[in-house]
């Protein structure tokens, strides 16, 4: 049997149009990539 | 594909050939984050929109600048009634490539339809609404809340999610089973959805335990549907068509013959009682017209009638005070003759009280000379053996005095009419010599005439019968018992 709270729970607000904004500035945009590129620089700092 | 320390072109070396940097794992991850770019594709072109939004969620992280995988997460965002986050994705999308990039176009046509973004917009308000009335456990009104919602915009997998969810709770299986099939269209592997589905059925299932297979019923499955119908359910053919049809039209015919057309008929009857009606109105005030109108008639004829009887008599007066005027105007001129004949023609009733004083003088005056003319002309007329002159005159002469000369005038004309063997007329001028003048000579002569005629015989109080008419004629030869001259 399905628990009606915990079922709720799950179900978030949906954007409206005026959070449109905000909900791209904090959109997470860091990729593998960045993160390569991040551990690369690391490597290289580390070996000087 | 481009190196991610310096931007040159890779070739199929593990280094970049101009800053040589090792990008044999960059490469995986381009390659990874294609791969799960495809699994999106193919998943999102049968339906199954989670797990496309999961594989491109995967590919972004693997490569954020990979742009279709972008635009496609934009796309089935959008198809699942999560808006912003679907324009979310085209505008970092469009900020990571702006040329030669569709999230542009997708963009423009969401921000070209006010009302579109306006309806998108109050959808997302009501949900929100609808989950906040959930969560305050106003369930009914969340229940029409989402209703609203889903009429406005029926992509919305949340929204039949959450209405399928509270359907649940009231024990709305049914209800909550169409919910999810309709969220189901949306998105075929929702997780949520199949969750929800696989309760409800289980649910249905113990309130509805297996019943005996009926074998005059075939089930079957069709999609997410069970298509239960009779086993000997045939198809109606074009005979059974035809046959359906003459059945309708027979059944259309029969209520048009019981139930319309004595409606029908009743109502032309009473609009032709209607009609007659005001034509007996319309016949009964034509009546009383012509009715009035004749009697207008009557009256004018009656009027006409009394016009021309005046009128008749306004000539007759006319004539009588014409005939007078004559009479003064040949008394005047001495033509005594003309006077009388002119006082002859006037009816003194026809006079006013003047003009019968006038006419009683004039007359008085006139019939002396005018019987004394007349007279002697008939006399002379008598001796002459002219017995109609005679007659003429003297008639005249009686007319106006009978007994004018002591009963000669009236005795010549007897005498004269009896000449011209108008003896009819001879005896009534005899009588009355007998009856005025008795035991004179000329009513002996008289009653001679009439003892000698007695054919022409009346019934006479105490006549007596006298001597014969032979005797008389030869007195009247030559001559006269009184001389006319005499008597004037």
């Amino acid at each position: 049997m399905l628990n009606f709270e915990e079922e709720l729970k799950k179900f978030q607000p949906s954007l409206e149009v005026e959070e449109a904004e905000e909900s791209i500035y904090n959109h997470g945009l860091t990729d593998m990539t960045d993160i390569l590129v991040e551990m690369m620089k690391e490597r290289n700092s580390s070996s000087h | 594909m481009e190196c991610f320390n310096c931007g040159a072109l890779l070739t199929g070396k593990d280094f970049c050939e101009k800053c040589g940097v090792d990008v044999k794992i960059y490469k995986k991850i381009i390659k990874t984050s294609n791969t799960f770019y495809n699994e999106g594709l193919e998943r999102a072109s049968v339906r199954d929109l989670s797990g496309a939004v999961n594989s491109l969620k995967k590919s972004l992280e693997l490569n954020k600048l990979n742009i279709d995988a972008r635009n496609l997460l934009g796309l089935v965002y959008f198809e699942m009634g999560e808006t912003v986050s679907a324009l979310s994705e085209w505008v970092i999308s469009k900020n990571c490539r702006s040329g030669n990039n569709e999230a542009g176009h997708y963009l423009s046509e969401v921000q070209s339809n006010a009302s579109m973004l306006d309806t998108i917009n109050q959808t997302i308000k009501k949900y929100n609404q609808a989950l906040q009335y959930c969560k305050q456990d106003s369930r009914d009104l969340a229940a029409i809340q989402l209703k609203k919602v889903l009429s406005l915009n029926p992509k919305m997998v949340k929204g039949h999610q959450l209405l399928a969810l509270l359907y649940i709770q009231e024990g709305k299986y049914d209800q909550a089973k169409k919910s999810l099939a309709n969220a189901a269209k949306i998105d075929k592997n929702n997780t949520i959805t199949l969750r929800y589905m696989r309760e409800v059925e289980k649910q249905l299932k113990e309130q509805n335990p297996k019943k005996k297979k009926n074998d005059d019923l075939i089930s079957y499955q069709s999609g997410n549907d069970t298509i239960i119908m009779p086993a000997n359910f045939k198809d109606n053919t074009a005979g059974q068509t035809i046959i359906n049809i003459i059945i309708g039209i027979a059944l259309g015919v029969a209520i048009m013959v019981f139930l319309m057309l004595p409606n029908i008929n009743q109502k032309a009857k009473s609009d032709a009682n209607e009609a007659l009606k005001a034509a007996n109105d319309t016949i009964s005030t034509k009546e009383q017209s012509i009715a009035s109108l004749e009697n207008k008639v009557e009256d004018l004829t009656k009027e006409l009638e009394t016009i021309k009887g005046d009128s008749k008599e306004a000539e007759a007066k006319l004539s009588s005070y014409e005939n007078l005027l004559g009479a003064y105007s040949a008394f005047s001129s001495e033509d005594i003759d003309g006077a009388g004949d002119s006082l002859a023609k006037v009816k003194e009733e026809d006079l006013s009280g003047a003009a019968k004083g006038i006419y009683s003088d004039i007359s008085g005056k006139v019939n002396e000379k005018y019987l004394a003319t007349m007279y002697q002309e008939g006399y002379s007329a008598y001796t002459k053996g002219s017995w109609q002159e005679a007659i003429d005159k003297l008639s005249k002469v009686v007319e106006i005095e009978e007994d004018y000369q002591n009963g000669n005038a009236v005795y010549y004309l007897a005498q004269s009419y009896r000449r011209t063997e108008e003896l009819e007329k001879a005896f009534a001028y005899y009588q009355i010599v007998v009856n005025t003048h008795p035991g004179t000579e000329r009513a002996r002569v008289a009653q001679s005439f009439i003892n000698s005629n007695p054919n022409l015989v009346k019934p006479q109080d105490g006549g007596d019968a006298g001597e014969n008419g032979e005797n008389q004629e030869g007195q009247d030869n030559g001559q006269t018992p009184e001389n006319p001259g005499e008597n004037r």
